[in-house]
């Protein structure tokens, strides 16, 4: 990315950057978008099968829940799951975008010119140590090994 | 009536365990993190304490910890409920003072099976 005697960033190089920050933000936007749809709809899922378990209440105790009405009771929670992780792999890409659009708006605006290697070094510090930071910062929703149902143990 | 304090970030599984206890005779408490649930736990007289793990502001672990130093809570049953089956961790909830571990997704019968057996039901 540096000229030949280590005098900073080439145009033609800045220009590739600039490329590249502009494709990564409209994947990650894409990415981010796709997995609000699927959110969506697991939401919308979930809100439809809600009802039918509350309106049990008064009609079927527990206790006498059918297989099928039990098996319907865990794929509900597994889809409660899931919408967790999808929640926590959006947040990680929130963290990247932010992280890739600073260095996209410089690039855009012209913040780094040729030669100059100190803004884009303090750019890809600053996005290095955004990213860096991620795993510190986000919630961890689920640690799921495995599918089985209600293992437990008393301590 | 017993009364259980369910401690959980997600509405849904709030929701279901709600269902199950309510409709199986207990009064159900909802809190939607730890830093609730510790609040809700001071306010009430609380027989059973059932609380997932990760959750924003106070995690499950911190929660029971923070619990077992109140004088009402030290023999208070708490079971963890949570998709996290790690040994480590489930000790580390041991360690905390949790009286017991399930994990999720939760049968109903089980989950009913295990509180009356530390409720002594």
């Amino acid at each position: 990315m540096t000229t030949p005697g280590g005098l900073g960033p080439t145009y033609a190089a800045l220009v590739e950057l600039q490329e590249l920050s502009a494709r990564l933000m409209s994947q990650i936007d894409s990415a981010h978008r796709e997995i609000g749809e699927t959110r969506a709809i697991l939401k919308d899922a979930i809100d439809r099968l809600m009802p039918a378990f509350t309106a049990m209440r008064a009609s079927d105790a527990v206790q006498v829940m059918s297989p099928s009405k039990r098996e319907a009771f865990s794929a509900l929670q597994f889809q409660d799951i899931s919408d967790q992780l999808l929640a926590h792999a959006q947040g990680r890409l929130s963290s990247l975008q932010a992280a890739v659009y600073q260095l996209a708006k410089a690039m855009e605006n012209g913040d780094v010119q040729p030669g100059d290697s100190d803004v884009l070094c303090a750019l890809v510090e600053q996005a290095n140590d955004q990213l860096a930071d991620l795993d510190l910062n986000l919630i961890k929703p689920v640690g799921k090994a495995h599918l089985g149902t209600g293992d437990m143990e008393l301590f | 009536m017993k009364t259980i304090l369910t401690v959980d970030d997600s509405p849904s599984i709030r929701q279901m365990l709600a269902f199950v206890l309510s409709s199986n005779g207990y009064k159900v408490i909802e809190a939607s993190d730890g830093e609730e649930g510790l609040a809700l736990a001071k306010a009430h007289q609380v027989d059973l304490v059932l609380t997932d793990q990760n959750m924003p502001r106070i995690d499950g672990l911190g929660l029971i910890r923070a619990l077992r130093a109140l004088p009402g809570y030290r023999s208070i049953p708490i079971m963890m409920l949570t998709t996290e089956s790690s040994q480590a961790l489930k000790q580390q909830g041991r360690e905390a003072g949790a009286t017991g571990w399930m994990v999720k997704p939760f049968d109903p019968e089980k989950l009913l099976e295990m509180l009356r057996r530390v409720l002594g039901e």
